[in-house]
């Protein structure tokens, strides 16, 4: 195996306290109805979300956003000269999309180094961001989005979608529109929207294992037109489609919220007074 | 280039002149002042002790993972500690994803460091049975936003996560050998030692500012680090490179130091206390 | 002018019936779109329509628009000539059509060296000297001519 000498290192192995836990006595089962923060069930019921920009000093926008325990920040740098230039289309501009855990994000610590997982992450977030930006008019440039989650609680590719698309916005990028992502786990009859880290990895509640899986959808919210959509597991045709409608709903919820966030922003920067 | 009219006047020289005649610095802040300091502890649940410090622009968070391993060979009745500070392109354009850069690198070995000679926890303390079982603290400390003099904040930071890490109750088996976590019962840590650092900017040795911002720390001429306890002990000087510094300035250096250690242990016992209290 | 409102990406602003599409704005379908979070500008420039534009400061109207035509008098002759070596900073990469843009727009930026005119100077073209931040003068014929001297900084020579 290599050697990290970039990092402080530290036993070769280690292993989570959680993998020696007692096993607890009768622990409730989640009821089939409800949810355990009390959300219902089968409902585009999204959990609140504290949206706010410009608290990266250094980047040319930024985002943070807080749903639930979930909790992402975005830069935007740029637009600036490409790094590659040989096989960047000079017409318009790149887009790079860059996510990251923090190494306390999990249950289970991560690496520092980026996993499989967030590169699939990476490349999810930029082909939701790719049809809303108006790249044609950034021409030789490269615009720059980085997200790191410092907390993962489930749905964190959709949280990341909105982030980096507030992020974008106020570093003053042109876009058609705003992205807003939704995530969806489909558990059999019912679904549980903007599912928490537990709804999401945890076990189906049903005995069958028929409708399993996750669903996350990123939409333009004004043009209502969805840029991304990632599904997994296996679902019938008319389940999936309830759960991308059940997504977009949950999307709209958000709109107000992200526009508020968006509104402030602006007017701290340039307060309306000046005419 | 002929003389006369090569009348240059650098940003750095600009800066100085600025300083020396108003004795102010671009912020509007005195020479021996620091930004202002603000702490949040505990806000990240997935960690087992966390804290986000802001001094002025510049945000640092440190979250701190508590795993089981077995103990060191050479020293089997202690526990690790393990720091990493990054910065990634996230917290300014002057970074590039990919592994840790020189900055980063000598972070992570310099808040080791302080670690090691502050003796902020005895090592002693999180092994659990000597020679079979003890704790790894994983401390990563992450930079958000980088406007400067992030060693200081790293070190806040790091003190303020250890000072919210709770570790739950662990017992071996005797019969199975075991370990047997119970996660109702949880201790804090016992912190022995509180280092606060304090950071200088150095103009040619005649000009000196403290925490200076990542546009100063471009202009001056060196960077020194002053690490003290509460016990106005130092615990750590780092000064990589740049101009020489005369040792009444280092003695001046120092005793700002300690006066930054009762403002920043005052600002921590604050904080913790307000969390006891919600 | 109407009143202040505000706007995100992908809001209709109106239909190109009632305006034409300016900056930070996008046609789509008829419609008049925002492409950018700010201040929404309509703006009557003595045509049929008005033009209606997103900007993100509000004091960005006071300075002009790209594009718009502002009067000033620039003698590139008495700037730079063919030859000469100049300091200048890219501004923007430029558009499909255009190259890089540069600007010598500072104190610091302009012409580093220039040679003289070989018509007045035999043999020809020796390195002038700059004596003002308008004026160099070849060291043999102490002939003067304009050029937009930059102020050289150390550090961009060692770049």
């Amino acid at each position: 195996m290599p050697v990290d000498t970039k990092r402080v290192r530290g036993p070769d192995e280690s292993q989570s306290p959680l993998l020696f836990v007692l096993p607890s006595t009768g622990k409730p089962e989640c009821p089939q109805e409800g949810r355990e923060d009390g959300r219902q069930r089968s409902q585009a019921d999204v959990r609140p979300v504290f949206a706010r920009c410009g608290l990266i000093s250094q980047a040319k926008g930024s985002a943070y956003i807080e749903a639930g325990n979930t909790k992402l920040i975005c830069s935007v740098y740029g637009p600036r000269e490409t790094d590659r230039k040989d096989e960047v289309d000079m017409k318009s501009g790149r887009l790079v999309c860059d996510f990251r855990f923090a190494p306390f994000s999990c249950p289970k610590r991560g690496s520092w180094i980026q996993g499989s997982e967030e590169k699939a992450l990476s490349l999810g977030l930029l082909e939701s961001l790719l049809p809303a930006a108006c790249l044609h008019k950034y021409p030789r440039s490269q615009i720059e989005v980085n997200v790191v989650a410092l907390e993962h609680d489930g749905s964190v590719l959709a949280h990341a979608v909105t982030c980096a698309s507030l992020a974008l916005a106020d570093a003053g990028i042109e876009m058609y529109d705003l992205v807003l992502g939704c995530a969806l786990r489909q558990d059999g009859p019912s679904f549980l929207i903007d599912p928490t880290f537990a709804e999401e990895s945890g076990a189906q509640s049903a005995g069958s294992g028929e409708n399993q899986g996750r669903v996350t959808v990123a939409l333009l919210p004004s043009l209502h037109q969805v840029s991304g959509l990632q599904s997994d597991g296996e679902m019938a045709e008319d389940t999936l489609v309830g759960a991308v409608k059940a997504c977009i709903e949950g999307c709209q919820r958000l709109y107000p919220v992200i526009q508020q966030a968006l509104a402030r922003a602006v007017r701290r920067k340039a307060p309306p007074t000046a005419v | 280039m002929a003389a006369g009219y090569n009348h240059s006047v650098e940003p750095l020289l600009k800066y100085r002149i600025r300083v020396k005649k108003e004795n102010c610095r671009p912020d509007g802040r005195e020479l021996g002042e620091f930004r202002t300091t603000t702490l949040n502890i505990g806000s990240v649940s997935t960690a087992d002790g966390s804290a986000l410090v802001k001094i002025g622009n510049t945000t640092i968070i440190c979250g701190i993972k508590a795993e089981l391993t077995a103990p060191p060979v050479d020293a089997p009745n202690k526990g690790y500690i393990v720091p990493n500070v990054d910065l990634p392109p996230l917290c300014s354009s002057r970074f590039r994803p990919g592994p840790p850069g020189e900055q980063a690198q000598a972070a992570s070995q310099f808040i080791a460091d302080v670690i090691e000679s502050s003796q902020v926890i005895r090592r002693e303390d999180i092994c659990i049975e000597k020679g079979k079982l003890c704790w790894v603290l994983y401390c990563d400390i992450m930079c958000l936003d980088y406007d400067g003099n992030i060693l200081d904040a790293c070190i806040i930071a790091l003190i303020a996560a250890l000072k919210n890490v709770q570790l739950p109750e662990v017992n071996i088996n005797t019969e199975t050998e075991l370990a047997e976590v119970n996660m109702k019962q949880k201790k804090h840590l016992n912190i022995t030692k509180h280092p606060v650092g304090s950071s200088f900017a150095v103009f040619d040795d005649t000009i000196i500012i403290v925490d200076p911002t990542a546009e100063e720390e471009e202009l001056s001429t060196g960077m020194i680090t002053v690490v003290t306890d509460e016990n106005e002990k130092l615990c750590a000087v780092h000064k990589p490179g740049g101009t020489a510094l005369s040792g009444e300035k280092l003695q001046d250096c120092i005793s700002r130091a300690i006066t930054r250690n009762r403002e920043v242990s005052k600002l921590i016992n604050e904080v913790m206390q307000s969390a006891k209290l919600k | 002018m109407s009143p202040k409102t505000l706007c995100v990406p992908g809001e209709r602003l109106c239909s190109t019936e009632e305006c034409v599409p300016g900056p930070g704005t996008y046609l789509r379908h008829g419609y008049i779109f925002a492409s950018l979070a700010g201040y929404v500008l309509r703006k009557n420039a003595g045509e049929e329509m008005p033009v209606v534009s997103v900007v993100k400061e509000s004091e960005a109207q006071l300075l002009p628009d790209v594009g718009a035509t502002v009067t000033c008098k620039v003698e590139i002759y008495k700037s730079f000539r063919p030859g000469d070596i100049v300091l200048a900073k890219v501004i923007s990469l430029g558009d499909v059509q255009s190259n890089y843009l540069l600007t010598t727009a500072e104190n610091e930026l302009g012409v580093v060296v220039a040679h003289s005119e070989a018509a007045l100077c035999i043999p020809a073209g020796e390195q002038m000297v700059p004596i003002s931040w308008c004026e160099m003068q070849c060291p043999r014929t102490h002939a003067k001519e304009f050029r937009k001297v930059a102020r050289v900084q150390p550090e961009y020579l060692q770049a």
